[in-house]
């Protein structure tokens, strides 16, 4: 029997996040395993009237394309590429894999070329997502090798990652609204701030986001979601920051991470684990050394760390941010083949003041 | 260790089959269970210069689109799929399914509307493989499914498979190149007909193929392959057929299919089991009851009948003719949304007559026509 939790999934990323309408083109992509999803997606898109654009994706093709490729191949961008960036009206990234490290023989440096040569497509993505042409959202599918991280057999991970879309709920799409609402204050309280300032063990950071918009992710980019979120000014970014939860990226393990910025960029980075590869990632382009993203957690049902970023960077009480590329809609500028979020605690004995004002304590909004 | 004969595979159809090279474009293709030979193509490509571009396909989702599906969504074709189908060099499609009966249960008319707003893809696909822009080639992975119906095992399947490709072969490509030519040489003799008559029990067809070009079918667009065909004159077959084997075609099977041609096109059909179907299939288009291509099957490692048409209509001593769609390339003009081969067994009584002379008996040429081996050629 299906899972009923995968129905009620599928109805609302379609009709809630998406809002999926008749003549929509829907791209769909993800990994096979995401199987039963992908079969309940494509018969609600096609019940409203749309056509999806099926578009899987093999692990182990793309772990040989980057082990393998020469270079002129590792740049190389098709055409069919840009079609699936120009095409659809609406995009669904499913998340999960099969194995989290299946890139992690991969040289960081081939895997930097590539994504440096893929940057244009996700700016033109971006830019028709900006425009209204095109809406997109990624959602996590419960896979064996996300629960093996978590620390969880495959049903506990289930269990915790329909928990954290409220899917159990009897009306998810009602408690999304209602989640939403009260985000929707939060962010118009940020609207109001012209410099935060982030305090916590071994972090002093101070980031100005006059001027930026303060987005409402409540469930229509990510899901699950729950969180407000801003592109800071680029280059005023100023002071030093530790992630006390693990930031792995694209496979690789990467923990204990402290960062030291000086007028907005990176000028010293460690880490406990991973550290060469840090350094490799924020020398992939110019923008990567700079943040792309500040954000404040705001999903209660998630408690504690995954180590997947997507669950990581909504656990209620901690503030992230993401080296790279930013949000244009959000008033962001800079550009970068990296988007890498990283989670700092603030439940216990974290603060964030507000143009000198403290609005934020252990974990909560004053 | 994965069995070796998946890189053999990927090694020809990359090779010898597309000759993929240096900045070629690439679409592989092909249900997501055929991972490991899908894995192997892509090395295969890069290895050769190429950039693959791989679209698997999943489980349950072409059913669940055709099952909520209305007219509007079946008679949409999208703009890119035009635009794919000119950006690419070269398509590996693969072969395999979980289930063959996957789409039993969708109505036959969504099909037939669906494969007709496609025309256009078709048509833009076979114009740019007449023209030498595309290279193409459809091959297959071994599946429970397949195995199934032809009422194997899993590795009896598999080994059918390989065998039937020559892959058990230390050097595949280099028998297949010397089987090429000796094709080639049994293309040009058959291209001096105008006339075949097939004539096999319940069987008298003449079959139009005056000035049509014969291709020697030798690995290139099908692997495994062996076969050659042509296009015959659309106003020119007449008489009666009856297919020896059950006609296959999107999950269903249609047994002991006559049909009955005049001026060249399908007057009467009549099928033991499934004869709804074959009427709907033949209603779809106006070229849907005329054939698109003639054939005799030469691959003589393929001996029994599996039900996947890629095998089944190269068994040496077999001839086939598909109603709809003809190859451009061979002067067909046929054109249609339907492409259905049924295939015919020679091999007991069979005779195939070229302007009125014997030049095939019981499933082989006659020397007095075509002298050459068709036999696997071994180094």
């Amino acid at each position: 029997m299906r899972d009923p939790r995968l129905t009620t999934l599928a109805d609302l990323l379609c009709r809630y996040s998406l809002e999926v309408g008749e003549g929509d083109t829907v791209l769909i992509d993800g990994p096979p395993l995401a199987q039963p999803l992908f079969v309940e997606l494509v018969r609600k898109v096609t019940e409203l009237g749309a056509h999806p654009m099926v578009r899987p994706r093999l692990e182990r093709v793309q772990a040989a394309f980057l082990a393998e490729a020469g270079h002129e191949q590792l740049r190389a961008v098709t055409r069919l590429d840009q079609i699936e960036v120009e095409a659809p009206t609406r995009a669904l990234s499913i998340w999960g894999q099969r194995n989290n490290r299946f890139a992690s023989g991969i040289d960081p440096n081939r895997q930097a070329i590539r994504s440096a040569a893929t940057r244009p497509l996700f700016e033109r993505f971006f830019e028709r997502e900006a425009q209204g042409d095109v809406r997109w959202c990624g959602t996590a599918f419960p896979c064996d090798a996300a629960a093996q991280d978590a620390g969880m057999s495959l049903t506990e991970w289930e269990d915790f990652v329909y928990s954290a879309g409220h899917l159990l709920d009897p009306n998810p799409i009602a408690f999304w609204e209602t989640q939403s609402a009260r985000q929707a204050e939060i962010a118009e309280r940020l609207q109001q701030v012209r410099e935060l300032r982030i305090l916590g063990e071994d972090t002093d950071l101070t980031i100005d986001v006059s001027g930026r918009l303060w987005m409402n992710a409540d469930g229509h980019q990510n899901f699950p979601d729950g969180e407000v979120f801003t592109s800071p000014v680029e280059v005023a970014t100023r002071g030093h920051i530790a992630f006390s939860l693990d930031a792995p990226y694209h496979g690789n393990d990467v923990t204990g991470v402290r960062l030291w910025f000086e007028d907005g960029k990176v000028v010293r980075e460690e880490a406990t684990k991973g550290e060469r590869y840090l350094s490799q990632m924020l020398d992939m382009d110019e923008g990567a050394r700079y943040l792309g993203e500040v954000a404040f957690g705001m999903n209660d049902e998630i408690q504690s760390g995954t180590r997947d970023t997507l669950f990581d960077e909504k656990i209620g009480g901690t503030c992230h941010v993401a080296l790279g590329m930013a949000f244009p809609e959000a008033g962001g500028r800079n550009l970068s083949g990296l988007h890498w979020d990283m989670v700092c605690d603030l439940r216990s004995g974290g603060e964030v003041y507000g143009d000198g004002a403290v609005i934020y304590r252990d974990g909560r909004f004053l | 260790m994965s069995d070796p004969r998946i890189q053999r595979l990927a090694d020809v159809v990359v090779n010898y089959s597309t000759e993929l090279g240096e900045g070629d474009l690439v679409l592989i293709q092909g249900p997501e269970l055929a991972e490991p030979l899908i894995v192997e193509i892509a090395r295969a490509a890069l290895a050769a210069g190429a950039i693959p571009h791989v679209r698997a396909s999943i489980q349950g989702v072409d059913e669940a689109y055709l099952a909520a599906a209305g007219d509007a969504q079946l008679d949409h074709l999208p703009a890119y799929a035009l635009e794919e189908m000119d950006a690419i060099d070269a398509r590996i499609s693969i072969h395999a399914a979980w289930n063959t009966r996957e789409l039993s249960g969708i109505e036959p008319a969504k099909l037939a509307r669906r494969s007709r707003a496609a025309q256009p893809v078709m048509g833009r696909f076979m114009e740019r493989s007449a023209a030498g822009d595309l290279r193409w080639c459809v091959t297959a992975y071994p599946c429970d499914a397949f195995a199934q119906d032809a009422d194997m095992s899993l590795d009896a399947y598999t080994d059918f498979i390989y065998r039937a490709g020559w892959l058990h072969l230390d050097d595949p490509a280099a028998a297949w190149r010397t089987y090429a030519g000796r094709l080639r040489g049994l293309a040009d003799r058959i291209s001096e007909v105008r006339t075949l008559r097939v004539v096999a029990e319940d069987t008298d067809l003449s079959v139009a193929v005056a000035g049509r070009t014969w291709i020697a079918s030798r690995g290139e667009r099908n692997f495994p392959d062996g076969e050659i065909f042509t296009g015959p004159l659309e106003t020119g077959t007449s008489g009666d057929v009856r297919f020896s084997f059950p006609a296959v075609m999107g999950g269903r099977e249609v047994q002991d299919v006559r049909l009955r041609f005049q001026g060249g096109r399908v007057v009467k059909s009549e099928a033991a089991v499934g004869g709804a179907y074959l009427d709907q299939m033949l209603a779809m288009d106006p070229g849907a009851t005329v054939l698109g291509e003639f054939a005799i099957g030469t691959n003589y490692e393929v001996t029994q009948f599996t039900k996947q048409i890629l095998f089944d209509e190269k068994i040496g001593g077999t001839c086939h003719m598909a109603l709809g769609a003809g190859y451009p390339d061979t002067g067909s003009v046929n054109r249609s949304g339907l492409h259905w081969d049924m295939v015919c067994d020679l091999r007991s009584g069979g005779e195939i007559h070229a302007d009125g002379e014997v030049i095939y008996r019981d499933g082989a040429f006659l020397p007095s026509f075509f002298a050459d081996d068709l036999a696997v050629p071994v180094a």
